[in-house]
């Protein structure tokens, strides 16, 4: 060991190692810019020079201790976190998920009204030359003609060759795609206007057949806004991630984009009814739950050091059962768990006889909650309230009896606050931890049970994170603008009292 | 006699009435393994029949690859525990032992950083690994080392923390001796510290270990491939379909998947313990 960290053989290994990563880095820096990715590229760029820096120079020697875990910490969680930090600003939400300029591409593209007689036509995707072309068969008129996005063509019905539909699959000029390429095409294909008459074009319909269409809605750059050209409407920017119409704000083009709209996912939180009564639920829920899941795991564990803080027999066979529920992966035991709590075929109203539709009802569905968390928790309580129980001289102890106190009169007076002064900062360290307990909630009711009637998405049993979770990823619609600005709140709710917690406890002083 | 009824038998009642609520969901599961009805009913305590179906299901099924499930959580379980105790106990004891400026903002900021729900920032992390997919298909979305390089990266915060709490408890005289007698930063880390604190860094990466392994959400979102999926996901598929639950073979896979992490676990009880009451909650 001596020998590679002095001297010449740790400096070589140093340089070896130092480039070696860096030529990974570069390599992904450069597939990164050439992708686009400009930010990621920059990050991995910096994250190079910084290495270089940091460990073939001796700018900093605390830095070579710090720069890989500052690196990662940079990368998947500060990274991360800004994202939603921005995030928040944005109404970014289903029909609102995608960049302005794509937005109107996609306004324009559907922004079509198909011709009132409603002729299609059988086609054959190709070029002339290197333009994309169609050759179209019009298949009851036998007149067949190439249409590209500039001009149309027509072919006589003589230098054709036609399948056994009737369609046209060859024309003097015109090189159809071969299967390969018309795998690929259809991207292409469906963005250009195929000449057909007047303001007539054939849109694409799959990769057989046009549908004569004309365009409805025209995008004016000069102006930013859209016209209908039928009726004259004019869809201006709102400001908010969609053009509207000038008279009634109500009617959107779809879809829109993800637009600033700064604060207002956060406003929306304190005046938006529909928001607010929700969250409110599912707040005071949240806090009830995690300290609900504080006092009974705390009060079990406690009980049970209590009763097992004397050598008596078969001790260490208790304690080897009792940390089982700990140290089992929880996944498996939560969904062990639900299983248990069916209506039908579980064990839980097998044993007591009941009949109870547990997560049926919301008020059942919380007791099973908090039981699951109880049978989770009540092991670490157990294991750090028996080792504190011991740290606590006897001596106060026996002074007490010997004044007279009877054994409750100890515990209550001595024993419990000398306990909780020093378990408080793990109880509260646990209700922050529950607070957040995102796995219990998803695995075991999934939130439920809930109102699917009136649309609510808030269950019985959503703390803030799995509400939050159901927001930004729902089935039905998908709100992560609201969804960050949520996290954001419950970011500075645990801060805030992890921060007090800690002040309190006087780590924060240590750090002087 | 009396003295030892008034003394001792509430203590062993609550301890056997507890131990039974403990064990009885664990029962359940060992006798669901055992039973080929695929349910997680409890028809009787004592089991009827013993059917080894469910066992043989997890190893000969083609379609259910058990053994890579279980191969794939212990190498990134694994490797996270190692590489993020490796790179956080640098980081711990540069702030716990080196003088510089900053230290109380870096550490403060670290703690700051530990308290965002990390759930809430998954869709940036998955939009992020999504663009890293586009131009390095081999750590992106959808594969392990992604998902690696995304759990150490959440690991960092509460292991540096965690660590910190180690390293201030052992005397700072032996790397200030170690000081005086000439040696480096970086000497004082690899032969001072890193023996001293060995017991406490396996702890560490134990904690890691399981905690790496009970993590279930991440893994799904990025692990798509049946042959990459984690232990914890590929269960869940047996009984996440709301019609199609089998109970049977993931009462078995889950025993066996548990019974390493339940024997180290237990053995290092004493050390685990002390390492939880440092600062952390196990999840």
């Amino acid at each position: 060991m001596n020998f590679l960290i002095r001297g010449r053989v740790a400096l070589v290994l140093k340089i070896v190692i130092v480039s070696l990563i860096s030529a990974i880095l570069l390599m992904l820096t450069q597939s990164a810019f050439a992708q686009r990715e400009y930010v990621i590229a920059a990050y991995l760029a910096v994250t190079v020079f910084i290495l270089a820096l940091t460990y073939l120079t001796k700018i900093s020697i605390p830095l070579k201790f710090f720069i890989p875990g500052i690196l990662l910490l940079t990368a998947f969680v500060v990274g991360p976190i800004l994202y939603t930090v921005a995030m928040s600003g944005f109404n970014y939400k289903t029909g609102n998920i995608i960049s302005k300029p794509e937005a109107i591409n996609l306004i324009k593209l559907q922004g079509t009204e198909a011709s009132p007689d409603g002729i299609a036509f059988d086609l054959k995707l190709g070029k002339i030359g290197s333009e994309p072309a169609l050759l179209v068969s019009d298949i009851t008129n036998l007149k067949y003609f190439v249409s590209t996005g500039k001009t149309r063509i027509e072919v006589a019905a003589a230098d054709v060759t036609l399948n056994e539909y009737g369609v046209a699959i060859t024309a003097p000029n015109f090189t159809a795609l071969s299967d390969s390429e018309l795998s690929g095409a259809d991207k292409a294909y469906s963005v250009i206007k195929f000449k057909y008459d007047g303001v007539y074009f054939i849109a694409l319909e799959g990769l057989e057949t046009g549908i004569v269409s004309r365009q409805i809605l025209d995008y004016q750059a000069s102006n930013d806004q859209f016209v209908n050209l039928v009726d004259g409407t004019l869809y201006k920017d709102n400001g908010r991630g969609n053009y509207s119409s000038e008279n009634d704000s109500s009617a959107i083009l779809e879809p829109g984009w993800r637009a600033p709209v700064w604060f207002e996912n956060y406003s929306k939180i304190f005046t938006d009814s529909r928001v607010r009564e929700p969250l409110v639920r599912v707040f005071i829920w949240t806090v009830a739950f995690a300290l609900l899941t504080v006092l009974t795991t705390f009060a079990l564990g406690l009980l049970l050091a209590l009763a097992l803080n004397k050598p008596i027999r078969g001790r260490r066979i208790y304690r080897s059962i009792l940390v089982l529920p700990y140290a089992m992966p929880s996944v498996m035991s939560i969904l062990i768990w639900g299983g248990m709590f069916n209506t039908e075929f579980g064990a839980i109203n097998t044993l007591f006889g009941t009949d109870i539709a547990w997560f049926s009802d919301p008020n059942f569905a919380r007791v099973a909650v908090i039981l699951v968390n109880l049978w989770l928790g009540f092991p670490y309580f157990y294991l750090i309230s028996s080792g504190s129980l011991q740290a606590i001289p006897s001596e106060l102890q026996e002074a007490a009896a010997i004044d007279g106190a009877n054994p409750r009169q100890i515990f209550r007076k001595i024993t419990l606050p000398l306990l909780l002064q020093i378990l408080s900062p793990l109880l509260i360290a646990s209700f922050a931890f529950n607070f957040n307990n995102f796995n219990l909630i998803y695995l075991l009711t999934g939130g439920g049970p809930r109102n699917d009637l009136d649309g609510e998405i808030a269950g019985a049993t959503d703390i803030l994170i799995s509400y939050t979770y159901k927001i930004a990823f729902g089935s039905s619609t998908q709100d992560l603008g609201l969804a960050s600005a949520i996290s954001l709140i419950i970011f500075i709710l645990i801060a805030s009292i992890s921060l007090y917690s800690l002040k309190k406890s006087k780590v924060l002083e240590s750090f002087a | 006699m009396k003295n030892w009824l008034t003394q001792n038998l509430w203590r062993h009642v609550i301890g056997i009435s507890i131990c039974l609520f403990s064990l009885f969901p664990l029962y359940l599961v060992v006798i669901s393994s055992f039973s080929s009805s695929g349910s997680l009913q409890l028809t009787s305590f004592i089991p009827t029949e013993i059917s080894f179906s469910n066992y043989k299901l997890l190893f000969n099924d083609p379609t259910i690859p058990y053994l890579t499930w279980v191969k794939n959580s212990l190498i990134i379980a694994g490797a996270v525990a190692v590489l993020s105790v490796a790179i956080g106990s640098a980081s711990a004891f540069a702030f716990s032992r080196l003088q510089f400026k900053g230290r109380k903002l870096g550490i403060q900021l670290l703690l700051l950083v530990q308290m965002f729900p990390a759930i809430l920032a998954i869709s940036a992390v998955y939009v992020i690994m999504e663009r890293v997919y586009k131009f390095a298909p081999g750590i992106g979305l959808g594969t392990q080392t992604g998902l690696l390089l995304v759990y150490l990266g959440g690991a960092m915060g509460v292991n540096i923390w965690l660590l910190k709490g180690f390293v201030d408890s052992i005397p700072a005289e032996l790397d200030e001796a170690a000081k005086i007698d000439g040696a480096s930063a970086v000497q004082t880390f690899w032969l001072i510290f890193v023996p001293l604190a060995s017991p406490v860094l396996a702890v560490v990466a134990l904690l890691s270990f399981i905690g790496t392994f009970n993590e279930f959400i991440l893994a799904r979102l990025f692990l798509v491939d049946m042959e990459s999926r984690t232990v914890a996901v590929g269960l869940q598929q047996f009984i996440g379909g709301q019609y199609s639950e089998n109970w049977g073979p993931f009462a078995a896979g889950s025993i066996l998947a548990s019974i390493p992490i339940v024997i180290i676990f237990l053995s290092l009880q004493k050390y685990i313990v002390s390492g939880l009451t440092a600062g952390s909650v196990k999840g």
